[in-house]
């Protein structure tokens, strides 16, 4: 099916970014993107999956499989991978979503080499694992009572209840007592297999010789069996309350509900509505506007939809770090600027501001190598067209006051909203709040 | 000499960009930084005054004025700075340190010289509005608060503090609650005219630019505008480093069970000899798995979730820092006699060549990451002119390789002695509480 797609309203510099694809022997596919003079060679090792392939009681095993890959492999011991990637300015670094390395341009066949062991025959020594698992252990000790990171994950499970989204990729206090290397080498065994795996590298290469290296250092990749995803099945959307009390100077409130995919197509028009409520930079957008430079009531405050959009939903959130006084304000401050993005049609200058942004700021965001790496990820992982980006540009482009209003009374409910709360705060005082707002 | 650096008289180059220096009449240093490897341009313009230049009652000036800096000016009223940038695609941000505060940019090249109308605007037409001061205020209190629930923001001011006992350095760059509060925007204006004029700027624009053509739209924004004071007469008076009589010894508690651990001495002047040399110390101590504190209190001995080390060196004499996070099974005073004795170790020997050469290789390749993007290089060049002299962006890896065994020992043994030393702990509430009831309470007493 052929689309004519409408121009961008003004000029922009055009940003090339070259791609090339390829498949590799193993099955793996492989996203090349020269970049002549770059300073620093960027790969992305990403496995499909991830925490979703956590077996239940043991969760965080995806999450250790990525973070410990460093700790030896069959060819070298973990001092040996040090020895050699550090030197030469490398850094490799595991999760539950593969593997992501970095080095100085020219030694970019090095961290191939490396990254190629750590993905196919990473060995999780016993020694070296019980080490790793104490000090995940003790920082989620120390976390249990952090407030930032206890209302973020507060936030999630209401949101998503017992999805994996809901919980952390690196798992709890007690799943990770549970696991074991037998654990993550079974889990790398069955999930980091080529069928499921994207490899992204971005650098002043010859992208030819990057697939005839990888070619080789992947012989023995098992080429296992390509993913198969489920319907991912979430709470029903309605009003949740949770309070993480803690004795701090602020409380960290989000407010939310499940958001979207990054397939929806509505992505471009909540894009453009996302910069005009809750992201546009500075004072451009409206909630930082009234909440943050009108009123005061917070460093930190922002709504989003889009950008944690994924394969699976992502979350819309309004977030601000406020003292307790002023959270029934915050409240509703959130409620009421929602509201009013639904009701009313976004002025024309507000709207020209936030796709003039969109549409101008592309070019400054792909300098970093591994900026390009993670958007070629993106790409194979969406499965978007080659010309995605001039296409999204132009799509910013089209976006409409009568499309803002619409994708905001569409992917946007206030009064069926999850709100978590962390810090000085009980839970009757979000509760009622947070009534009074949605009622006001 | 590094390759890939080429010097002579007021240019020079440096990953892959051509770097010019010119001055304007009125004193405005101007450092042009061409390359063309994408269509963006990142414009930083430094003023030179940071907690450093407050007075005690003004705490927290320098880091409220820069907010004040998106408030409003003679032709670019309130938000319109966020909504031109927004507009044109760019981005915009700024920051203050203990030194310095900047103005940063990044934009097309077809649009950067937006950033120059802009930042000669509120050079010198910045209206500080009653009303909009007040307002910031608490956007800024609310900063500050958010900085109270960070534990380790918390000790280390605790440490800074006492490392630093009449210096400006001691103090937050934030401030105090009671110093903002008193504040009055009459004051502010009084600071801005002293500090905020060409004689106190240096501008990189770094990126897709022609040199010339940039230079001359910088005489045309710029030129007219006046020197301003001498940078003595609008400073604040500073007493010089004192020698610190003896280890230092600081607590506070947190309603947590980390542990943590803030070590610092004063240290050394941004380009001196000693500041390569610690640059070295701080590489070998904690730059990567294989570095001696690293390797010790993580990986062999398991009494610290993690450790790192800093080199904070300032324009009066600095900090170098470590930063340790003791395992919860740990003794804080074990993962304290850990890390002694690898201090103990570098002031003894000297450092093994093949080791040192490895440090001096990671901090070489960090030069890479340091000039990946436009605006990377543009504050490595803005922070070393201001401070310094932008040359010791090209310098700094020749000096750290000709830095010896020797010196690093030296330098250990002058600097980094326990008993120049502060020493802060952040333990366990609960754990004190068993003690004594002075729940969050801060104490610091001296140890000769």
């Amino acid at each position: 099916m052929s689309q004519t797609l409408p121009n961008p309203t003004k000029h922009v510099p055009k940003l090339v970014l070259p791609i090339e694809r390829f498949e590799l022997s193993c099955g793996a596919i492989l996203l090349v993107s020269p970049r002549p003079s770059a300073p620093v060679c960027a790969v992305y090792a990403h496995i499909r999956g991830g925490p979703a392939f956590d077996e239940k009681g043991f969760e965080g095993s995806a999450y250790l499989v990525g973070a410990l890959a460093d700790q030896g492999t069959q060819k070298r011991t973990e001092d040996e991978i040090a020895n050699v990637l550090e030197p030469a300015g490398g850094e490799i670094a595991g999760d539950a979503g593969g593997l992501a390395g970095t080095i100085v341009n020219e030694e970019w066949e090095l961290l191939l080499e490396l990254m190629c062991e750590q993905l196919v025959t990473p060995t999780y020594p016993r020694i070296h694992f019980d080490r790793q698992k104490r000090r995940l252990l003790d920082r989620l000790r120390v976390e249990k009572d952090d407030p930032r990171t206890q209302g973020g994950l507060l936030f999630r499970k209401l949101v998503y209840g017992d999805h994996w989204l809901g919980r952390a990729a690196y798992g709890t206090i007690e799943s990770v007592g549970e696991i074991g290397p037998a654990q993550l080498r079974a889990h790398h065994a069955k999930n980091w297999v080529a069928k499921r795996a994207v490899i992204a590298v971005c650098g002043d290469v010859d992208p030819k010789k990057v697939a005839r290296t990888l070619d080789k250092l992947l012989a023995r990749f098992e080429p296992g069996t390509a993913i198969v995803t489920s319907v991912p099945k979430f709470p029903q959307r309605e009003t949740r309350v949770g309070v993480f009390a803690a004795e701090r100077q602020q409380v960290h409130v989000h407010l939310g509900h499940l958001g979207i995919t990054r397939n929806e197509p509505d992505y471009a028009a909540l894009v453009v509505m996302d910069h005009v409520l809750g992201t546009g930079p500075g004072f451009t957008n409206r909630i930082a506007r009234k909440l943050r430079d009108e009123q005061g009531l917070a460093y930190t405050v922002s709504a989003n939809i889009h950008g944690s959009a994924g394969i699976l939903p992502g979350l819309f959130s309004a977030y601000i770090g406020t003292s307790p006084e002023h959270v029934a304000q915050a409240l509703r401050g959130f409620v009421q600027e929602i509201r009013l993005i639904q009701r009313e049609l976004v002025a024309t200058d507000e709207l020209d501001t936030a796709k003039d942004y969109l549409i101008g700021s592309f070019p400054l965001g792909f300098e970093r190598a591994s900026r390009r790496a993670s958007y070629m990820t993106s790409v194979e992982l969406h499965r978007f067209p080659a010309d995605n980006l001039e296409r999204l540009l132009a799509q910013f482009a089209a976006v409409t006051r009568e499309d803002v209003r619409r994708v905001a009374q569409k992917h946007l409910h206030p009064e069926a909203s999850c709100a978590a709360a962390s810090g000085p705060l009980k839970k009757r005082d979000l509760e009622r709040a947070l009534a009074k707002a949605v009622a006001t | 000499m590094n390759p890939a650096i080429r010097k002579s008289g007021r240019t020079a180059t440096k990953a892959g960009a051509k770097i010019e220096e010119r001055t304007l009449e009125n004193g405005m240093k101007v450092l042009l930084v061409e390359r063309h490897f994408d269509p963006v341009v990142a414009v930083m313009l430094w003023y030179k005054v940071g907690a450093r230049n407050e007075n005690e009652r003004e705490a927290g000036v320098s880091h409220f004025l820069e907010h004040m800096m998106f408030k409003g000016s003679k032709h670019f009223g309130k938000g319109a700075i966020d909504l031109v940038t927004t507009q044109l695609g760019g981005s915009n941000n700024a920051f203050t340190s203990s030194d310095h505060t900047a103005y940063w940019f990044e934009l097309a090249s077809d649009r950067w010289e937006k950033a120059l109308e802009i930042e000669a605007d509120r050079m010198r037409g910045l209206l500080l509005d009653p009303t909009e001061y007040e307002a910031e205020k608490k956007v800024v209190l609310e900063e500050l608060s958010m900085g109270l629930d960070d534990p380790w923001r918390n000790v280390t001011e605790l440490v800074q503090t006492a490392l630093f006992p009449r210096h400006p350095y001691r103090r937050p760059v934030i401030g105090y609650p009671d110093t903002l509060k008193g504040l009055s925007v009459e004051h502010m204006r009084d600071y801005y005219a002293r500090f905020y004029h060409p004689g106190n700027a240096t501008l990189v624009i770094c990126g897709d630019i022609d040199s010339n053509e940039a230079f001359a739209s910088v005489q045309r924004h710029f030129g007219s505008i006046p020197r301003g004071a001498e940078y003595a007469v609008a400073d604040c008076w500073r007493p010089n480093a004192t020698e610190p009589l003896g280890e230092q010894r600081v607590s506070m508690t947190w309603p947590d069970d980390g542990k943590r651990l803030c070590i610092a001495w004063p240290s050394a002047k941004v380009g001196s000899k000693e500041d390569y040399a610690l640059d070295l110390v701080s590489m070998l101590l904690s730059g990567g798995r294989m570095s001696r504190l690293h390797r010790r209190v993580v990986l062999e001995e398991g009494l610290a979730v993690s450790v790192s080390t800093q080199n904070d060196a300032r324009v009066d004499d600095g900090a170098f820092w470590v930063f340790g996070e003791c395992s919860l099974g740990t003794a804080p005073a074990k993962l304290e006699s850990a890390i002694d004795a690898e201090f103990a170790r570098l002031r003894d020997e000297l450092v093994p060549l093949k080791e040192l050469d490895r440090a001096k290789r990671m901090l070489a390749a960090g030069e890479a990451y340091a000039s990946e993007t436009v605006s990377d290089l543009a504050e490595e060049i803005g922070e070393f002119a201001t401070d310094a002299h932008w040359r010791l962006a090209l310098e700094t890896i020749d000096k750290i390789r000709r830095t010896d065994a020797d010196f690093v020992r030296e330098t250990a043994r002058r600097l980094l002695t326990p008993n120049r030393r502060v020493v802060g702990w952040s333990t366990p509430r609960t754990e004190n509480a068993r003690k004594k009831r002075s729940l969050g309470k801060k104490s610091t007493r001296k140890r000769a």
